[in-house]
């Protein structure tokens, strides 16, 4: 779905803020970057989204190479939420704003395909049609930014850190719709997300960038369970896999279903025994 | 291209000049270009505001800004030629008028353009603003408002250069090469740089005020700005400026 060539970019001839970096995603891949702030993780994605050209390498999405396809034309098959979800919104209604992404995709002439799935995402976000996106909430404001986003329905999402600003009931609710469209819908989710008990929980796959390479990638509990890995990456793993590394042992390769309250009732019942 | 209205330390006899003898110089320029009609004047202008970038160590920012503005100027050219109908009909519906009337519009815009960029190259906002209260006796929230709106202005080119990737992504087509169907997309972009402007602005106020900008008095400012030999040396070229262009025209 989503190779990466040897890819490097530079921006304006400066020093390369990512070097060479190789991966595959495959289609309905849920895939975390994570890394701190200036590893590249943001251009890698922008690299994915065509909205910058690598300036050596290949970026593949689809089969399609970037800089063949205009990223207006690729808004159909990959969608990008933004960070901000205020550079997105332009429309004085959350029914506008839907459509407007659609108009841009579709077309004008697909007007009845429009209403009928603006209607089909104000239901599933639970929106009025004529609320003013800009007096929203911060996350409500992102959610309309997800819904015009998946409103064509792409086959890739690229979600560039989603969650930030969010209190726990929105980042849930976001992330919750997210995970549903990959698990649905077989979507191809890649984030940029600086969350890592998010990451723990949503994510499958991991890419760890550090100046600019590619330093990890796999699935995300053994990226996670790599203290060098973490720490080359200035990163600190969630809690729960900290507890777990500490108390060594059985714990220390904790499974899935694994919580914390889980964890310590069984280290207790151990000490007991 | 928003580093280009950015200030760029350095120790140039303009960058040690008093802000207000720039700001004054600058004016004079600007007036010498409007008060002339003489080609030859309004190209020793350019030549001048070239000059003064290369003494302040920002030659190349200034003609990267010349560049920029010639690309302007050559549209404003052909409209000037075009709308222009006094003189003598030189071919099609140019006249000799027309394209003197389009030579003194472009060179004026340029003269008048770069030493604006070229002072906020070679001085720190903050320094206008304060040199202002301080030396002209501006009321501190005037000097506050002006530099807060050219301190703004590459934070506004970011935020719609970031809004323009964020509709392309979405299936605007931003990345087409038509220009006209470009114009006219821009339209939708007005409202999210218009609300992102209004929020912070209010954020702005409010650092403001919770640092006490009430307070600000004219003598608030710990830096003092004199006056030295190369201030004098600048207001007398102002003055040979504004009486040059006086006496050739």
């Amino acid at each position: 779905m989503i190779r990466a060539e040897h890819v490097s970019y530079s921006y304006h001839g400066a020093a390369q803020t990512v070097r060479d970096l190789s991966f595959h995603i495959e289609k309905g891949e849920f895939t975390a970057i994570l890394g701190e702030n200036g590893a590249g993780k943001t251009t890698a994605v922008k690299l994915i989204d065509g909205l910058l050209l690598p300036t050596s390498g290949r970026m593949l999405v689809n089969g399609l190479d970037t800089p063949k396809t205009r990223v207006s034309e690729r808004a159909r098959q990959v969608g990008y939420l933004f960070q901000n979800p205020d550079r997105q919104i332009c429309k004085n209604t959350v029914r506008e704003e839907i459509a407007f992404g659609l108009r841009a995709v579709w077309g004008k002439g697909e007007e009845e395909k429009i209403n009928a799935r603006t209607d089909e995402l104000l239901d599933l976000f639970s929106f009025r049609g004529d609320e003013e996106p800009f007096s929203l909430s911060r996350g409500q404001r992102q959610q309309v930014a997800l819904a015009s986003t998946l409103a064509v329905k792409p086959a890739v999402l690229l979600l560039d850190e989603p969650t930030t600003g969010l209190d726990y009931r929105e980042c849930t609710r976001i992330m919750e719709f997210i995970r549903a469209l990959n698990e649905d819908e077989g979507t191809t989710v890649v984030m940029v997300c600086h969350d890592m008990e998010i990451v723990l929980d949503y994510a499958r796959r991991a890419l760890v960038m550090a100046g600019g390479a590619l330093i990890g990638d796999g699935p995300v509990k053994e990226i996670f369970r790599d203290p060098a890995l973490m720490e080359r990456a200035s990163l600190l793993p969630p809690q729960i896999v900290q507890i777990a590394s500490s108390l060594g042992g059985e714990f220390a390769r904790a499974d899935d279903a694994e919580t914390l309250s889980s964890m310590v009732a069984r280290a207790a019942e151990r000490r007991t025994v | 291209m928003t580093d280009l209205f950015q200030y760029v330390p350095g120790n140039s006899p303009l960058h040690r000049m008093n802000p207000v003898t720039k700001i004054f110089l600058t004016l004079c320029i600007c007036v010498a270009a409007f008060l002339t009609d003489n080609l030859f004047f309004l190209l020793f202008l350019l030549a001048f505001d070239l000059l003064i970038g290369v003494v302040a160590g920002a030659a190349r920012k200034a003609f990267t800004i010349f560049r920029g503005l010639v690309k302007v100027s050559l549209f404003l050219f052909v409209l000037q030629a075009l709308f222009v109908r006094r003189g003598n009909r030189l071919f099609w519906i140019i006249t000799d008028e027309g394209l003197l009337t389009a030579a003194s519009v472009v060179l004026r815009l340029l003269v008048v353009c770069l030493p604006l960029a070229l002072v906020l190259t070679v001085t720190q906002v903050s320094d206008i603003a304060n040199a202002m209260v301080q030396v002209l006796h501006v009321p501190y929230a005037y000097a506050f408002t002006l530099t807060t709106a050219i301190r703004f202005i590459p934070q506004f080119m970011e935020e719609m250069s970031g809004i323009m990737e964020a509709q392309t992504a979405r299936g605007v087509e931003f990345d087409s090469k038509n220009f006209v169907k470009k114009l006219g997309m821009l339209l939708p972009l007005c409202t999210p740089l218009l609300i992102s402007s209004v929020r912070r602005t209010g954020a702005t106020a409010t650092a403001a005020e919770v640092r006490g900008f009430d307070l600000r008095t004219r003598t608030s400012g710990y830096k003092r700005y004199g006056f030295g030999l190369i201030d004098l040396a600048a207001l007398i070229v102002s003055a040979a400026l504004i009486a040059g262009a006086v006496l050739i025209s």
